[in-house]
């Protein structure tokens, strides 16, 4: 089953982000926490990540920055991305596809919209 | 376009995205009233979350509660009951703070150019009193009051029985 990282510097927001995740039937064996981009790289490489949720504005690294890193980083490089930020508008949302991040959800969402987007990446009960 | 003109336009996009908001993951029902400028330099509050904000516009967006109503929003995020005034209520006052001005600049942004936000911060004040008459310790109503030259425009709400303010500073970059 699949191992989550949820990137966000607000901790209510990782605690919303997993608790609609798992009342959403999605199914998901383990979820990692990570404050900034920073501290997500690090939960990557010492953890066997199969889905990334990415915050965009953070402190020490931001979220495009942690993308771009992902992207250009050899064996890990393929991992999915979403981003789940209060960055809206077509501009970001281009900017964030065009430096690798594969699903984009701007903040406020409801549980279907999480839901929908990311069963493109894990499975239903 | 004039500023009156710009913040009456701007007044409407912090009240819609105030209210989906509100719809979408605070769950509280939300009644908006009429924007206005709020004359008095000093805005006396128990919590401000605030987000600023660089452009061809620059400024501030901030949320003005009660301590009350900042434990309420905790609460129904987090899907409990939350009764002290804890890191986690500040981080949530944070993100409700970043939610409404990231919605905000990206209705902005097609009309007045690319803005770039802060990281929220959060200000509480905590335990602070007046000092009465024979030196018995009075509670004020409020406990921070917050000085700006410039008058906000302030978006008013009532929700749950309790009023709290979203305020704008705007101002045009290089004037």
């Amino acid at each position: 089953m699949p191992k989550v990282l949820i990137i966000d510097d607000s901790a209510v927001m990782r605690k919303i982000i997993q608790r609609n995740i798992q009342q959403s039937g999605l199914l998901v064996d383990e979820f990692f926490e990570a404050g900034d981009g920073r501290e997500g790289l690090e939960k990557v490489t010492s953890n066997n990540i199969d889905l990334i949720l990415c915050d965009w504005n953070m402190p020490n690294m931001t979220g495009i920055d942690f993308v771009k890193a992902i992207r250009g980083s050899g064996q890990k490089s393929n991992i999915p991305i979403v981003m789940v930020t209060t960055e809206g508008g077509e501009a970001k949302i281009e900017e964030a596809k065009n430096s690798g991040a594969n699903g984009y959800l701007t903040k406020p969402f409801t549980p279907d919209q999480l839901k929908s987007k990311l069963g493109n990446f894990l499975l239903v009960k | 376009m004039a500023m009156e003109g710009i913040m009456e336009s701007v007044a409407l996009d912090i009240t819609s995205s105030t209210k989906t908001l509100f719809e979408t993951m605070i769950m509280l029902d939300l009644q908006p009233d009429n924007a206005f400028f709020e004359d008095d330099t000093q805005i006396k509050t128990d919590v401000i979350g605030m987000v600023s904000f660089t452009g061809k516009y620059h400024g501030v967006i901030a949320l003005f509660c009660s301590k009350r109503f900042a434990l309420k929003m905790a609460s129904n995020m987090l899907m409990t009951d939350i009764t002290d005034f804890t890191h986690e209520v500040k981080d949530a006052v944070g993100e409700v703070s970043n939610m409404i001005a990231g919605n905000v600049k990206t209705k902005l942004t097609p009309q007045y150019g690319e803005m770039y936000l802060s990281i929220p911060i959060v200000i509480a004040g905590e335990g602070l009193s007046i000092t009465a008459v024979d030196n018995h310790p009075v509670v004020a109503d409020t406990t921070i009051s917050c000085f700006s030259k410039d008058p906000w425009l302030m978006t008013p709400f009532i929700s749950n029985g309790e009023k709290f303010n979203v305020g704008l500073l705007l101002k045009e970059s290089n004037k």
